[in-house]
């Protein structure tokens, strides 16, 4: 089975042109223009501004009313608000089935989840897990899905301190390997140091800081 | 990884969900049985042990299992967005919709198995051509669920989607219901060419909208 190598050069590894997105008649997105090359990307602004609409654009979730999106490495990991794990497996085999579905068999999941401080916990089903256990196991997805693109959506919530700390070594290493990761955040103060762009969504519009 | 390799990746985790917490199942059980019971009652035992009566029972209470068990899947699906998670990725919704369609034939199968014991002691049947009415009972177990998990998909992000699923689907389920009926029916009062015939057209309307929802669904989920 395939390993994902992830390309180190400045090329991006993700980006949308001129992208405009209209959910129930309202226009959430517009023109948006963005290139995003291995690094962190933080965005920011307001609730309601499009941030989250702006990840899921680049998810494939949402429909594109006008513009293009290119994303060369494939599918982009991309972690929401909630878990995105199913209730009824424990988190092994969550994350087990999302890499064999990437055809990531050799992933080791397991230390994935001992690194999250999980090892006691990575065989309980799902619903049995605190709000703040079930982030961690959807967040060591990072680990377990080695993939040019990470979207992460308020990965802070539910996270104590030691979770923030293991989450800044995750995303290190991830921005060692050459992955791009944007981020919307309202706590960008934690990683502004880390940031290679920093971008600022109002009301729909997406400008540079 | 194949298409069908994915598929079945998606139904074996179903399923796995399904075993540890199997409400789905049970619900769909205990409605079948339930319903099974109580149209015998109304009907009275003369009229139930009809052929034609018994298996319309049946597979009325069989299509109700279907959309309790797809409703629950899919309420699965939705409770912390695990959807999504397989929808970002390549041939996700494809293998969503025939994951599906897989995992609750298999959990249909089951229930309809136990609801054909039931009404087969309960009414006292008698089977003139036990085969035959098992390839009626298999193809129509294949029939029923790509209707109900397309229109589930197509009803994903309604509010009102318990409601909407039967009303969008039951229409478009007539046939394979008429036919799934007389098959059984003919089964069971020994005529084989008429079941076969059943069959066939019941394995054409599992093909067609089998394909119909591989073709439909990568565009309409949203």
């Amino acid at each position: 089975m395939r390993r994902v190598t992830v390309n180190v050069s400045r090329e991006a590894n993700a980006s949308l042109n001129d992208v405009t997105v209209v959910l129930d008649d309202r226009t959430i997105l517009r023109g948006i223009s963005l290139e995003l090359p291995p690094g962190l990307t933080l965005l920011r602004g307001t609730n309601g501004a499009g941030k989250t609409t702006l990840l899921r654009a680049l998810a494939g979730l949402v429909p594109l009313a006008r513009g293009r999106r290119s994303i060369p490495g494939g599918p982009p990991l991309y972690i929401g608000h909630r878990p995105m794990l199913l209730r009824g497996l424990t988190a092994r085999e969550n994350l087990s089935f999302l890499a064999a579905f990437r055809g990531l068999v050799s992933s080791d999941v397991a230390g994935a989840l001992r690194k999250w401080g999980l090892g006691d916990a990575m065989d309980r089903p799902i619903e049995r897990l605190s709000a703040g256990q079930r982030r961690r196991a959807s967040l060591a997805r990072i680990e377990t899905e080695q993939v040019p693109l990470v979207l992460l959506d308020e990965p802070f919530a539910d996270l104590d301190s030691d979770a923030l700390v293991r989450l800044r070594a995750a995303l290190n290493t991830a921005l060692v390997r050459g992955q791009a990761v944007l981020m919307a955040t309202h706590m960008h103060h934690e990683l502004d140091q880390d940031a290679t762009a920093h971008y600022v969504l109002d009301d729909g519009a997406l400008r540079v800081l | 990884m194949s298409a069908l390799d994915r598929a079945l990746l998606v139904a074996a985790r179903d399923l796995a969900a399904e075993r540890r917490h199997p409400d789905g199942f049970v619900a769909a059980l205990t409605f079948t049985g339930l319903l099974v019971l109580i149209e015998s009652l109304a009907f009275g035992p003369g009229q139930a042990r009809q052929p034609g009566v018994a298996s319309a029972l049946f597979w009325i209470a069989v299509l109700f299992a279907a959309t309790l068990v797809a409703t629950r899947s899919f309420d699965r699906e939705l409770e912390d967005d695990a959807i999504d998670a397989i929808l970002v990725l390549d041939g996700g919704r494809e293998a969503i919709y025939a994951g599906k369609l897989i995992a609750i034939a298999v959990v249909l199968g089951i229930v309809a198995l136990a609801a054909a014991v039931l009404s087969l002691v309960l009414l006292d049947l008698e089977v003139a051509l036990a085969g035959h009415l098992a390839l009626v009972g298999i193809l129509g177990i294949l029939a029923l669920p790509p209707v109900i998990v397309l229109t589930t998909l197509l009803a994903l992000r309604v509010r009102a989607r318990a409601a909407l699923v039967p009303i969008l689907s039951f229409p478009i389920l007539v046939p394979q219901l008429v036919a799934c009926t007389q098959g059984a029916a003919a089964a069971l009062t020994g005529d084989a060419s008429a079941a076969v015939g059943w069959a066939g057209i019941l394995a054409a309307f599992a093909l067609v909208y089998g394909v119909l929802g591989l073709t439909i669904v990568p565009a309409a989920i949203e």
